[in-house]
């Protein structure tokens, strides 16, 4: 007996010592939620830099979860209403799809290791400039930044007969012209995933309205019904859609867009840096080069992703640190084009001599604005709505000169 | 002295055997039920701790000012329309044919049946690639045969699109109601039909008065769940369509859910998962007392 009253209170030791174990092991341990990557060298990338933070700050332990767009969303949700949030999360910066998640007090402030990181000095000002939009704070740190531009088919425009690239609306829509009368879409585009048709009417709003006016717009401080740039966008939209695309495109989705982009069926498509990536892995890099679509404004198509540290985080200055390493210039220089051509640090150098990547370079140095795509300025409800009046202009459902009056509609009864 | 056994009623012992299942039943299906009819009228983004009570605004909202939901409303009518006739219909005609003794009987069986194994989502990615517009089996087809005109933006164009959605979930749902009348089938008794052909009924009047009435209440399992399936349809809308083009192909269960885990409204959700709730009771309910009582009095 006494022998088992000793294996016994051994066993329990062995047991307490084994369940204490983990638990100091968790007190150092950090967990980032974020998206699936879309490439393998993005994962790569992703696990080289926390083996190297781990291997610098011992007994901390980065747990990385990964998942697709909308699980991620819904399990933020689920994150949001217990204890079991993340310490870092990942989403995009602007007040639509992040500030969703500021404004419910998932997200903590971080203005204390923008002080103690010196932040604004590493990162992109442009980048920068969402962490400042919400009340309460810095919210957020950059994670990725992206510009959208147009890419274009060379031999497609060189059969058009068009010399140069459009500097100008009126040019943009002179060569639409010429390449219709050579018979060749002037844009492909795929209709099933709201945003890539956006894109486009995004693009024609800033043209038509400027920038103040499509800002006050998109956030909703005038009435679009009253505003004539905003039926003259849709009107203009409509004739873009219904004279210039390549059809049909409402049943196909971007990634069918792209194959019929690379099989010279259009000469044209609005897509952002990580394109260049793409054209790279499909080995046609040669045949393409970009500009950015003339709207006149001199602010830059295109959004950032952050990162975002939880305000439930049981570790947030150790969370703080990750970011930090994970967007400090040798860490960003290792890794450059992994997570985007561009990187977030502002005093990373680029090497590549590649055409495209030094037009996105002359580019991302000459704006110093942006505006952001429309389902990351709109709240999400009108989103939607907006995705929907602009198809319903696409597929000729609806007069583009009701769209306007159609869309605030929405925007009045929601408010 | 053997000890005494505990002795338990037979109503004792059926509630004994079926409380871990109510249990669960109660866990998992009527509270979750109860916390939706609660949470629609309320007015919660999902992140907030706090719920709203805003009584019936969410009700009113999604039939005023939401112009989804009558378009989701209609098509899950019509949807469920079609699913009540197509599918079933077809299902019968497989069942009545591959219950003849043809060669090769099982395999057949076994095929027709395939595509109800299928991962829906797998069906929709199958379908949505063969609906490609430019590269798509139905498109080349039409203009291997010469008949370009008739080629369509298969899942593009609001006017088809619906339709040819519906066609995959036939494709996808046609052998589970096949099987069904199978097994009606083999339960059908040859005695019966032995006896009429001796009294001189011909083919037709020996299904329409002997093989039919013995079917029906296969008739009657396959189509509450045609209608129930129908009615909860959404994975195929989910990968196929995901409700466009200009939500012209919306479902109520679709919008409910594009509701409350896209946009983050889970009351409007709530509000739009209980209209379907009631539609489903309303369709549901009479037809089976309608189909019982018929049956009783047969």
């Amino acid at each position: 007996m006494q022998y088992f009253r000793s294996g016994a209170l051994a066993g329990l030791a062995l047991g307490v010592a084994v369940a204490a174990a983990p638990a100091g092991a968790r007190a150092q341990e950090i967990t980032l939620w974020t998206l699936n990557f879309a490439n393998d060298s993005a994962n790569q990338a992703f696990r080289s830099i926390i083996d190297q933070f781990q291997a610098a700050n011992p007994g901390v332990t980065v747990k990385v979860e990964n998942r697709g767009v909308d699980e991620h969303k819904s399990a933020l949700r689920v994150a949001a209403g217990s204890d079991q949030a993340p310490d870092i999360f990942f989403s995009w910066a602007g007040l639509g799809l992040g500030g969703e998640y500021i404004k419910s007090g998932l997200a903590a402030p971080m203005d204390k290791y923008y002080a103690e990181y010196k932040w604004d000095d590493e990162f992109l000002p442009a980048a920068l400039s969402f962490s400042r939009q919400y009340p309460g704070g810095r919210f957020g740190v950059p994670y990725t930044f992206h510009g959208e531009a147009v890419y274009y088919n060379k031999a497609l425009f060189a059969k058009a007969g068009i010399t140069s690239e459009p500097k100008t609306y009126a040019e943009l829509l002179a060569a639409a012209d010429r390449l219709a009368a050579a018979h060749i879409p002037a844009f492909t585009f795929g209709g099933t995933v709201n945003w890539h048709v956006m894109r486009l009417m995004d693009e024609i709003l800033e043209t038509e309205c400027g920038a103040a006016t499509h800002d006050a717009l998109t956030n909703m401080k005038v009435s679009w019904a009253t505003e004539p740039c905003a039926t003259k966008s849709f009107e203009e939209f409509h004739k873009w859609t219904s004279k210039y695309f390549l059809k049909p495109f409402m049943g196909i989705d971007q990634s069918q867009s792209f194959n019929l982009f690379l099989a010279g069926r259009a000469a044209m498509m609005v897509e952002g840096d990580w394109l260049v990536g793409q054209l790279k892995g499909a080995g046609r890099l040669a045949d393409y080069a970009l500009f950015p679509f003339p709207t006149g404004t001199q602010r830059l198509y295109g959004f950032a992703e952050y990162d975002y540290i939880s305000s439930k985080s049981k570790h947030p200055d150790i969370a703080a640190k990750f970011l930090d390493y994970l967007g400090s210039t040798p860490v960003q220089q290792a890794h450059l084009g992994d997570f985007g051509s561009i990187s977030v640090n502002r005093f990373v150098k680029y090497t590549s001599s590649e055409p495209m990547d030094l037009a996105w370079q002359r580019i991302f140095a000459e704006y110093r604005s942006t505006f952001v795509n429309g389902d990351q300025a709109f709240p999400l409800a009108v989103t939607t709505e907006y995705f929907r009046v602009i198809n319903q202009v696409a597929s000729d459902r609806l007069a583009p000169k009701d769209a306007a009056a159609e869309l605030q509609k929405f925007i009045s009864s929601a408010k | 002295m053997r000890p005494r056994r505990m002795r338990l009623s037979v109503t004792a012992q059926g509630l004994v055997l079926l409380a871990p299942a109510l249990l669960v039943y109660c866990g998992f299906a009527v509270y979750p039920m109860l916390d939706v009819a609660l949470m629609s009228v309320m007015k919660w983004n999902g992140l907030t701790p706090t719920w709203r009570f805003v009584g019936p605004q969410n009700y009113v909202q999604a039939a005023t000012i939401d112009p989804v939901f009558w378009v989701a409303f209609g098509n899950t009518l019509i949807w469920t329309a079609m699913s009540v006739v197509v599918p079933p219909l077809i299902g019968f005609a497989l069942a009545l044919g591959l219950n003849q003794n043809l060669p090769g009987r099982g395999p057949l069986r076994a095929l027709f049946y395939l595509p109800v194994i299928i991962a829906p989502i797998a069906v929709a990615t199958i379908w949505r690639w063969m609906y490609d517009p430019f590269f798509g089996l139905f498109n080349a087809a039409l203009t291997a045969a010469g008949l370009s005109g008739l080629i369509q933006d298969w899942l593009g164009d609001r006017a088809v699109a619906l339709y040819a959605m519906f066609i995959a979930y036939v494709w996808e749902t046609v052998g589970f109601s096949m099987v069904l009348f199978l097994a009606g089938l083999q339960g059908v008794s040859r005695t019966l039909i032995e006896a009429a052909r001796i009294d001189g009924a011909g083919r037709f009047a020996t299904f329409r008065y002997v093989t039919l009435p013995a079917l029906r209440p296969s008739i009657t399992i396959v189509l509450i769940l045609s209608i129930i399936n129908s009615l909860k349809a959404f994975d195929i809308v989910y990968g196929m369509t995901q409700g466009g083009p200009a939500q012209s192909t919306q479902m109520l269960a679709m919008w409910a859910f594009t509701q409350a885990m896209q946009l983050g409204d889970f009351g409007r959700g709530a509000a739009v998962s209980m209209v379907l709730l009631v539609v489903t009771i309303a369709i549901v309910i009479p037809y089976l007392r309608w189909m019982l009582r018929r049956d009783a009095t047969a």
